[in-house]
């Protein structure tokens, strides 16, 4: 029981921070119909820029600002630098090639991945990178916390739990209850005829890049404040974000939630009770089932195909 | 849309015939078929002296240039007696059969398949099993490697299939994921139900070298050298697998691949099995890697987990990417091409030389010779003189740090390029990063606002060049590889020699 | 005339709740043209697709030559004898013209990649084989499809030659059965009239079985044996022209979306 109730919080802490890249998958396959191969090079950028800044902070043992600040600040600098970095990776690598070929921009993205991941690698070397959370005021987050039956539950997933939900939350009124939430959900539902209606086509593709490379940003810190992090980490991660979007359903936003938390309890579970060595095996399996019986996922619409 | 258009004197004539057409209900004397039909033999072809070699070229039938480039290639290990010039030439050859192999996929199958070098793998293990001591299974060449190349096919289908249904995309993500399944795979097979089979992390040791009628083809000659040997055994290879491709590219079957690139509903429609044509390019394609992965092995004698991994992937995609992805002769290019780039960018003197002479042909291509490249060539010499000079005068130890190999151009850098003695930490991002915001503001500006940009970008690039990238040759090269995807992809899709498609109708 | 060629025996198509063909009884007898008219939306080309295999109906059943062709695949059902062109045109743009109608030939050609690698002569007679067809095939239409143009590329084709291609490629696959989808779409006067005449010489010269969707009433009046009047999915006439034209109910189909003022 102990054991369970462990691996379902492994699995949520992990789902949480899969359900936030794969947000960012969803949000602009939806309106692009691309999948964007970079976006776990975003995140793992987002890991380097909360490392970063937390040695601009006077590091973990010594910060000059109180903790909580110190998390928060880091998470938004994280969020920040993404942001810039996705609208940057739109403008320059895929918007030149919006009425190419599909296979096109699929290529160019595949480009820009591989030169995040190994600039990253150039300018700071090979060798992981460990935020050193415990050091916070002397393992608080980590000693302080509450107990389910025998198993600690840390400060520190709370934070990245809680964390992970309010954003989600967040996203989900900014798409549901704004005009610029509305003209996102115009647009992934039928490009031109949103263009024809006065909506700037442009800058809700932005828009989408923005709130999806700021989610993988804070991704990026909420993942790295308990895992170390390295230059060619997001390939792995991205998978694993992207596969998290098929399974929920790609182009839905709850289904990138469920996806996420599918997924992350899947790996979790099957490294428990299976083996740490082949949970990659599982969620592969996952993967292929959802694609074969159910390819429009948990909660997307399946497609009509039009002559 | 075609660039081919663009020199064309005669485009606004054409556009002229078919407002006509149009305009009038009864028929004009010359329509626009037999207009187009009229000028078919100027359509695309280039003017100027270029065009007329382009069409002087294209008389040599293909045959002339296989066998022509094939006996330029056979002529390496005779012309260096170099272990490492013979072992690159041996690399350069399987990267050519590979980039064959995912030409048939990606070329001519239209899918993006991400597991490609997974199938590579599968070749390099399952040769080295059927192999090598591990089993005790010493199987003859001519046996073991017809088998893996079936076993290459048979589990190209098997991955294949589950993707049938599936658009380009999840094709690609299912792909990818196996590629990092055939890692966990192999990375874990030292325990796999309590059997050994993969050699883990270690990989697998002692596997046969070629032997033909009982006769060893040992990989190493007398003092531990490259033997030559298998360069040619997989250059035959290539020969075979080229023209073999050839022929079915030329056959109902390579028609079929272009009619379901080109609309796959129609092709359907028309009688094309439209997803076993898919499944069969998957299956070739995981075939040619799977042979690629064998002789591989055979030479090396050994296998491991991480050879098979996403950058190779990429090395063989930008190489397919480079040449033109559908024409064969141009991922053979590609492959040339890349293949020798990445090992001159390994020796810091060739990657200086490489790096000065790409600056100079990228832009006396774009320029051509005009004012604006006197401005750029001159503007950047005297501004790095003067740069230099300054700096130099300011603190010696801002400048001594150069030196180092290639000749004379590196003479030259060392008197224009300030290369610090010690690089003050902040400064190697710093640099890199402004570097990359300024090449994209290059993007958009234009005219003389961009040749005056272009003179500090170009110094810069060098400093970066010279500071940063030349003592870090593996994330380089994959940054090269990365920045001409990018490129290729918004300035010439079609690659080197891929063919003009028209997209509109 | 009494032998059904094809046979649709209450075919539904339904996309979510909208039902595009309701309960749908069609038939074609060997040797016929037959019309299928409607105002737009009226779920002609989805009939089309249900009968080529594009769309599996969800019920009913669709016989071609005495069996059962539901559930089947678009290419098994090519093979069968049915062909079909686009509305909206899906030429193989940037392959030439033949190739266009060489590539159509696969369904009933059998050279496999083994023998294409070895150029068996098998193969290469079959490969010839499929020229020759390809050429008689373009060669129907007389010089309107003329020798020189065949190694152009079709996007070069103007919009009537790229429909006469269409037409040529469709009868490349050997077909019992040719559904044209608005063949004179686009058209001027002159060769919408030579349209007319080439489906008649189609069935004549051809031997084909020609089902056909077509907005200009004088293409249907002039080649018809029998009309069939579509709206909003279900058959509300059908007969010689006349009585199809004449039936209160398809001159309110037309006004009702002022259809009938535009012939």
């Amino acid at each position: 029981m102990d054991t369970f109730i462990q691996l379902t919080l492994n699995g949520l802490t992990l789902g949480s921070v899969y359900a936030l890249i794969a947000l960012g998958y969803s949000l602009v396959y939806g309106i692009l119909k691309l999948l964007n191969f970079a976006h776990g090079d975003v995140f793992m950028v987002g890991t380097f820029i909360g490392f970063g800044a937390i040695q601009l902070l006077g590091g973990t043992v010594n910060p000059i600002v109180p903790v909580w600040a110190l998390l928060l600040l880091i998470t938004l600098a994280a969020m920040a630098g993404c942001a810039c970095l996705g609208v940057v990776i739109e403008r320059f690598a895929y918007r030149p090639l919006r009425d190419a070929p599909r296979i096109a921009p699929l290529i160019s993205a595949l480009g820009v991945s591989f030169f995040i991941a190994y600039s990253m690698q150039l300018l700071f070397g090979a060798e992981p990178r460990n935020y050193d959370t415990f050091s916070l005021n002397g393992g608080a987050l980590y000693t302080n916390g509450f107990d389910i039956g025998n198993v600690r539950v840390p400060m520190i997933r709370i934070i990245t739990i809680v964390a992970a939900f309010v954003m989600m939350i967040l996203l989900w009124l900014l798409v549901t209850r704004t005009r610029v939430g509305t003209a996102m959900r115009a647009t992934s539902h039928d490009r031109e005829a949103a263009a024809m209606m006065g909506i700037d086509i442009d800058k809700v593709i932005v828009f989408a890049f923005v709130l999806g490379s700021a989610l993988a940003g804070a991704a990026g810190v909420l993942f790295a404040l308990r895992i170390p992090t390295y230059a060619t980490i997001g390939f792995l991660i991205g998978l694993k974000g992207f596969t998290a979007a098929v399974i929920g359903g790609i182009g839905s936003i709850p289904g990138a939630m469920a996806g996420g938390l599918v997924l992350g309890f899947a790996e979790s579970y099957a490294q428990g009770y299976i083996s740490t060595r082949w949970s990659d095996l599982l969620v592969f399996v996952l993967l292929i089932l959802f694609l074969v019986f159910r390819p429009q996922g948990i909660l997307g619409k399946a497609d009509i195909r039009k002559v | 849309m075609s660039g081919g258009y663009d020199d064309e004197l005669s485009r606004p004539l054409e556009g002229a015939l078919e407002a006509s057409t149009s305009e009038g209900p009864t028929s004009p004397a010359v329509g626009r078929d037999e207009w187009v039909a009229r000028h078919g033999d100027n359509r695309t072809g280039r003017t100027g002296r270029s065009g007329q070699l382009e069409a002087r070229l294209r008389v040599v039938p293909w045959w002339a240039w296989l066998t022509t480039f094939v006996a330029l290639f056979c002529l390496v290990p005779v012309a260096s007696d170099s272990g490492y010039v013979r072992r690159v030439a041996f690399d350069i050859a399987i990267y050519m059969l590979l980039a064959l192999g995912l030409n048939v996929v990606v070329g001519w199958g239209g899918l993006l398949d991400l597991g490609y070098i997974a199938f590579f793998g599968v070749g390099a293990y399952a040769y080295a099993l059927l192999s090598s001591d591990h089993y005790g299974v010493h199987l003859p060449t001519f046996v073991s490697i017809p088998l893996v190349v079936v076993i290459g096919a048979i589990v190209g289908f098997l991955v294949g299939l589950p993707s049938r249904r599936l658009t380009g995309d999840y094709l690609a993500i299912v792909t990818l994921f196996f590629l990092q399944l055939f890692l966990t795979v192999t990375t874990n097979g030292d325990d796999l139900f309590g059997h050994n089979v993969t050699g883990g992390a270690n990989g697998l040791l002692n596997a046969d070298p070629l032997s033909f009628f009982g006769h060893e083809l040992p990989p190493t000659l007398k003092g531990g050298l490259f033997n030559p040997a298998y360069m040619y055994v997989v250059l035959a290879m290539f020969v075979v697998v080229f023209v073999a491709l050839r022929f079915v590219n030329l056959s109902r079957t390579g028609r079929a691949w272009r009619s379901l690139r080109e609309d796959s509903l129609a092709a359907e429609v028309m009688g094309m099995p439209v997803n076993a044509l898919k499944l069969m390019s998957f299956a070739f394609g995981a075939a040619i890697a799977a042979l690629s992965g064998s002789l591989v092995t055979a030479l090396s004698a050994s296998v491991f987990p991480l050879s098979f991994s996403f950058p190779l992937l990429i090395i063989i995609y930008t190489m397919v990417i480079l040449g033109g992805s559908g024409s064969q002769p141009g991922v053979v290019l590609g492959a040339v091409l890349i293949g020798i780039l990445l090992e001159l960018l390994r020796d810091p003197g060739d990657s200086r030389v490489l790096f000065y002479a790409a600056i100079i042909v990228g832009v006396v291509f774009v320029y051509r010779f005009s004012l604006k490249l006197a401005v750029i060539v001159g503007g950047t010499f005297v501004f790095g003189l003067v740069l230099h000079s300054i700096a130099g005068a300011v603190d010696n130890a801002w400048v001594n740090g150069s030196g180092g190999e290639g000749g004379g151009v590196a003479d030259f850098a060392a008197t224009w390029v300030i290369v610090p003695a010690h690089l003050v930490g902040w400064i190697t991002p710093v640099s890199y990063i402004s570097l990359i915001a300024l090449v994209l503001t290059l993007t958009l500006v234009h005219g003389w606002v961009r040749v005056a940009l272009l003179i500090p970008v170009l110094y810069l690039a060098a400093f970066v060049w010279e500071n940063v990238m030349i003592a870090e040759p593996e994330p380089t090269r994959y940054i090269v590889l990365g920045v001409i995807l990018i490129a290729l992809m918004i300035f010439r899709p079609t690659g080197l020699l891929g063919e003009k498609r028209v997209e509109i109708i | 005339m009494s032998e059904k060629l094809l046979d649709l025996q209450g075919v539904s198509m339904a996309f979510g709740g909208l039902k595009c063909v309701n309960e749908l009884d069609l038939h074609v007898n060997r040797g016929e043209i037959v019309s299928v008219i409607g105002p737009n939306g009226a779920g002609k080309t989805t009939l089309f697709n249900l009968i080529t295999g594009v769309y599996q109906p969800t019920g009913g059943d669709i016989v071609f030559d005495g069996s059962s062709i539901t559930g089947l695949e678009p290419h098994q059902i090519t093979r069968r004898g049915i062909a079909r062109t686009f509305q909206t045109l899906r030429l193989f743009l940037n392959m030439s013209v033949r190739d266009n109608v060489m590539a159509a030939a696969y369904g009933h050609t059998k050279a496999g990649v083994f023998r294409s690698m070895l150029r068996t002569p098998g193969m290469r007679r079959e490969e010839q084989e499929i020229r020759e067809l390809a050429e008689k095939r373009l060669a129907f239409f007389g010089d309107r499809l003329m020798g020189y143009r065949w190694d152009q590329p079709a996007y070069s084709l103007s919009y009537a030659n790229r429909r006469r291609l269409e037409i040529a490629r469709a009868t490349a696959t050997n077909p019992t059965l040719l559904l044209l989808d608005e063949p004179a779409a686009g058209m001027n006067p002159k060769e919408t009239q030579e349209i007319t005449e080439l489906i008649e010489l189609l069935r004549t010269d051809g031997g084909y079985t020609i089902l056909v969707i077509e907005h200009d009433m004088h293409v249907v009046e002039g080649i018809s044996d029998r009309v069939v009047a579509l709206d909003h999915g279900i058959k509300i006439a059908e007969g010689t022209f006349e009585e199809v034209a004449t039936s209160p109910q398809v001159v309110e189909a037309y006004l009702g979306t002022g259809g009938m003022a535009r012939k």
